[in-house]
C-alpha cells in the first residue's frame, strides 16, 4: 500500500511539474489572469457597484451565487453534524 | 415567474431546505410532507425548463443580471435539461419512498435527515444547471458533504466507509479545482462559453493539457471509475435505504454528465482525439472498469453489494461509449446515462423494501420472498431484465446503440465486454430470482417454513411501493418512447465530431 | 537556472505542500492525521490561487482610492492593483475546506464512540468483529 501511494504521488507530482513548464511568471502584469476579466472589476466596481473595495464587489454582487453556495456549504456542515452527532436520549419522549 | 426556470429549479429545494428545521422544531412529522411538496414543485419546474429548450433551443440565465463573463450564468441545453429532469423525478421518487424507511432506520433524526436532503438533492441540481466552472465547485462540494452525512447515519461500518469516502472524494473535487485553477491562470476567465472560445488557441500549452488531465482525473474519483472505486461498495452499501436509493442512481450520473461537460464543451471534440489521447484511455478504463464490476458482482453475497458493482459497471459503460468518439456511440451512452439512473433508482428501492422487511440485505434474505411480495418482485424482474438488456425494457436500447457504435468504430474488445457483461448480468439476477423462489435453498427446514409463510401475503408499504412501481413502469415506458427521446432531447446534444 | 527557480518558486511551493498534504492523506493510518493531511492539501491549492493574483512592481491592495462620479472609472489604473478574483474564489474555497473539516472530525467522532480507537487497522478489525 505504501509503495502504490508512494508512485502515485511521484506521477501526481510529476504531471504537475510537467505541467507548470510554461505557466505565465510569477507576478507577470500582462498574464491573462489579470487582464482578462479582472479589469473590468477595477474599472468599474465603483459605477456599477458604489463600493470601493473591489473584493467586496466580487463577493457580494458580481459573484453574489457563489457567495449564496458558500452560505450553503455551511449551513450543509452545520445540519450534517447535527444529523450525525445528535445524541438520542434513551426512554426519552415520543417524537411526534 | 417561471421565466426564472433555471434558478427555480435550485431555488426551490434550497429555500425549503433552510424552512426544514423551522417546520420540525413546529412539527416534527411535517417535515416529510414539506420534502414531498418542494420536491414536487421543483420536478414541476424542471419539465417547464425541458420543455421550453426543446421548443426553443438553448435557454441561458444570468444571475444577477450581469453579463457573463463577469457575472455567472446558467445555460440549459439538451443535455442539460434532460439530466434536470432526471435528477428532479429521481429526487421525488426517492424523499416519496424514504418516509416509512427512515421512521424505521432514523427514527430520531427525521428532520435533520430531509433538510440534508433537500440540501442534497440542491447540490445535484447545481452541478447540472450551471455554466460556470467554480459555481459547479461549490455545489459540487454541496452535494459531497450532504452525501457524506446522508451515509454516515447507516448501519455499523458505516461512518468509516463515509471516512474513506470523505477522503477520496475530497482529493476527486481537489483535483478537479487544480484544474479550473490552471485553466484560469492561462485564460482569465471562469466562464465555460468564454473559456470555450478562447482555449483553442492555448492546446499546444502544457498548462491547459494538464489542466484536462486534472479535471479528468478528478471527475474519475467522482464517477467510480476503476482503480479509484474502491469507496462505493462500502458507502452505498451500509448507506440507509433511503440515502441510496438517491445518491446511487444519481451522483455518479452527474459526474458522468460534468465529464461530458468539459470534453466536448469546454474542450472541442478534437482535443480529446488529437491532441490528448484521451478516448482511447477513456475506452480502455471502460473495459477494465465493466470487467472488474461484473466479476466482482459474481463474488458477492450481499445484494446490495452486488448492486453497487452493477453501477460500476455501468459507469464502464458510458465512459467507454464516450471513449468511442463516434455518433451513435454517443447517443448510446447519454441515453444509457437516462436509462441507468432509472434502474440503478428501481434496483435500489427493492434493496430498500427488502431490508425494511427483513432487516438486512443479503442475498439469502430473498428467500420465498416471490411469494410473499408479488408486485415487488414483478418490479424487480423488469429491473433485472433492463439491466440484462431485454426488449422493451430501456437498457436494450442504449445497448444496442453501444454495440452499434462499438462495431462502427471496429473496436471489438469493448463489443465483447459488453456482451460478456450481458451474459454476467443474467447469471446474477437470475440467482436472486432462483433464490426468491426458493429452489435455491438447500436446507430442509426453510422447506417447511416456507410453504407456511406463503399463504400470507405481505407485501411493502404502500409509500414505498409507489415509487417501485412508477420506476418499473418508466423502465417500460422509456423503453417504448426511446426514438422519441432521442428525436427530440438526445440528437440535439451530440457535439460535431 | 536561477532565474527560472525565482520566476516561478510559488508553483514548487505549492507543489511540495499538496505533496505532504496527498501523501499524509494516503499512507497514514491514524484518522486525525488523515485529516491534518486534508486540510494541508487543501491550503496548498488555495495558496495556488491566490500566488497567482500578484503583480511585480508597486502592487496595492484591489481598495479603490475613493471617487465618485461615473468617469471615475477611467482614472483608475489597473496596473496599480492586484488582481481581485483569485481572492474571491479563495475566500469560497476556504469555507468549503473547513466546512469539510467540520464534517470529517464529525463523523471521525462517531467512529471514535462506536469503536473507541482512532487506528485504522484497529477500527478495521472492530468492523470485522462486530
Amino acid at each position: 500500500m505504501k509503495t502504490t501511494s508512494f508512485v502515485l504521488l511521484v506521477l501526481v507530482v510529476a504531471v504537475l511539474m510537467y505541467g507548470t513548464a510554461d505557466i505565465p511568471k510569477w507576478g507577470d502584469p500582462n498574464a491573462p489572469a489579470s487582464n482578462h476579466v479582472s479589469p473590468y472589476y477595477l474599472r468599474h466596481s465603483i459605477e456599477d457597484t458604489a463600493t470601493p473595495n473591489v473584493v467586496t464587489s466580487v463577493l457580494a454582487d458580481y459573484r453574489g451565487y457563489d457567495t449564496l453556495g458558500e452560505t450553503t456549504v455551511v449551513f450543509t456542515a452545520g445540519m450534517a453534524c447535527l444529523l450525525l452527532l445528535k445524541r438520542v436520549k434513551s426512554g426519552g419522549k415520543d417524537d411526534v | 415567474m417561471l421565466d426564472h426556470g433555471p434558478v427555480l429549479a435550485v431555488g426551490i429545494p434550497l429555500m425549503a431546505s433552510f424552512l426544514c428545521p423551522l417546520i420540525g422544531w413546529w412539527r416534527k412529522r411535517a417535515c416529510y410532507a414539506w420534502a414531498i411538496i418542494s420536491l414536487f414543485f421543483c420536478f414541476l419546474v424542471s419539465l417547464h425548463t425541458l420543455h421550453s429548450v426543446i421548443q426553443g433551443g438553448t435557454i441561458r440565465y444570468r444571475l444577477g443580471g450581469w453579463m457573463p463573463p463577469f457575472g455567472i450564468e446558467y445555460v440549459v441545453d439538451h443535455l442539460n435539461g434532460m439530466m434536470l429532469v432526471v435528477v428532479s423525478a429521481i429526487s421525488l421518487l426517492a424523499v416519496v419512498y424514504s418516509g416509512k424507511s427512515v421512521e424505521q432506520e432514523l427514527p430520531d433524526r427525521r428532520v435533520y435527515f430531509f433538510t440534508v436532503f433537500l440540501l442534497q438533492v440542491t447540490g445535484f441540481l447545481g452541478i447540472v444547471i450551471t455554466g460556470d466552472l467554480f459555481n459547479l465547485y461549490v455545489f459540487l462540494e454541496i452535494a459531497s458533504l450532504a452525501g457524506y452525512a446522508l451515509i454516515a447515519v447507516g448501519e455499523d461500518g458505516a461512518p468509516l466507509a463515509t471516512f474513506r469516502y470523505i477522503v477520496m472524494g475530497t482529493v476527486g473535487a481537489c483535483f478537479y479545482l487544480i484544474g479550473v485553477g490552471y485553466i484560469y491562470v492561462n485564460t482569465g476567465s471562469l466562464n465555460m462559453e468564454d473559456v470555450a472560445g478562447m482555449l483553442p488557441n492555448l492546446y499546444h500549452s502544457r498548462v491547459v493539457v494538464t489542466a484536462a488531465a486534472f479535471l479528468l482525473a478528478g471527475l474519475a474519483v467522482k464517477m467510480a471509475l476503476f482503480p479509484v472505486h474502491t469507496w462505493l461498495p462500502d458507502a452505498y452499501t451500509k448507506a440507509p435505504s433511503a440515502s441510496s436509493m438517491l445518491i446511487a442512481p444519481l451522483m455518479t450520473k452527474i459526474s458522468l454528465y460534468v465529464m461530458i461537460r468539459i470534453l466536448y464543451s469546454l474542450f472541442e471534440p478534437r482535443f480529446s482525439v488529437t491532441v490528448l489521447p484521451i478516448t482511447e484511455i477513456m475506452i480502455w478504463a471502460g473495459v477494465v472498469t465493466i470487467l472488474g464490476g461484473a466479476l466482482m458482482a459474481l463474488a458477492q453475497v450481499d445484494f446490495k453489494r452486488m448492486l453497487c458493482y452493477i453501477l460500476i459497471a455501468e459507469v464502464g459503460y458510458v465512459v467507454g461509449g464516450v471513449g468511442l468518439a463516434n455518433d451513435t456511440a454517443f447517443k448510446g451512452a447519454v441515453l444509457h446515462i437516462l436509462n441507468d439512473a432509472v434502474m440503478t433508482a428501481g434496483l435500489f428501492t427493492i434493496a430498500g423494501i427488502v431490508m425494511f422487511k427483513t432487516g438486512s440485505h443479503r442475498l439469502s434474505d430473498f428467500t420465498g420472498l416471490f411469494r410473499k411480495m408479488p408486485v415487488t418482485m414483478a418490479a424487480f424482474v423488469v429491473g433485472a431484465l433492463s439491466v440484462i438488456g431485454v426488449p422493451p425494457t430501456c437498457g436494450f436500447f442504449s445497448k444496442w446503440y453501444l454495440v452499434h457504435g462499438s462495431i462502427i468504430a471496429k473496436h471489438w474488445t469493448f463489443l465483447i465486454v459488453l456482451l460478456f457483461s450481458s451474459l454476467v448480468s443474467v447469471i446474477l439476477f437470475f440467482r436472486v430470482i432462483e433464490i426468491g423462489y426458493g429452489f435455491g435453498v438447500s436446507h430442509g427446514v426453510h422447506h417447511g417454513d416456507g410453504d407456511e409463510r406463503k399463504i400470507r401475503f405481505d407485501e411493502a408499504p404502500l409509500g414505498m411501493l409507489i415509487p417501485t412501481i412508477v420506476v418499473a413502469l418508466a423502465l417500460i415506458l422509456i423503453g417504448l418512447y426511446n426514438q422519441t427521446i432521442l428525436s427530440k432531447i438526445i440528437d440535439f446534444t451530440v457535439p460535431g465530431l | 537556472m536561477f532565474e527560472y527557480l525565482v520566476d516561478y518558486y510559488n508553483y514548487w511551493m505549492f507543489i511540495g505542500l499538496m505533496a505532504i498534504g496527498f501523501y499524509a492523506m494516503m499512507v497514514k493510518r491514524n484518522l486525525v492525521k488523515k485529516i491534518i493531511g486534508m486540510n494541508i492539501f487543501q491550503s496548498a491549492i488555495v495558496f495556488f490561487y491566490i500566488s497567482t493574483s500578484v503583480k511585480r512592481g508597486s502592487v496595492t491592495v484591489p481598495i479603490l482610492e475613493h471617487s465618485a462620479g461615473h468617469d471615475a472609472g477611467h482614472g483608475i489604473d489597473i496596473m496599480h492593483y492586484a488582481n481581485p478574483l483569485p481572492h474571491v474564489l479563495m475566500l469560497t474555497a476556504i469555507v468549503v475546506m473547513v466546512a469539510t473539516l467540520g464534517v470529517a472530525v464529525a463523523v471521525t467522532i462517531m467512529i471514535y464512540r462506536r469503536h473507541g480507537t482512532l487506528e485504522e487497522d484497529e477500527i478495521l478489525a472492530s468492523v470485522r468483529r462486530r
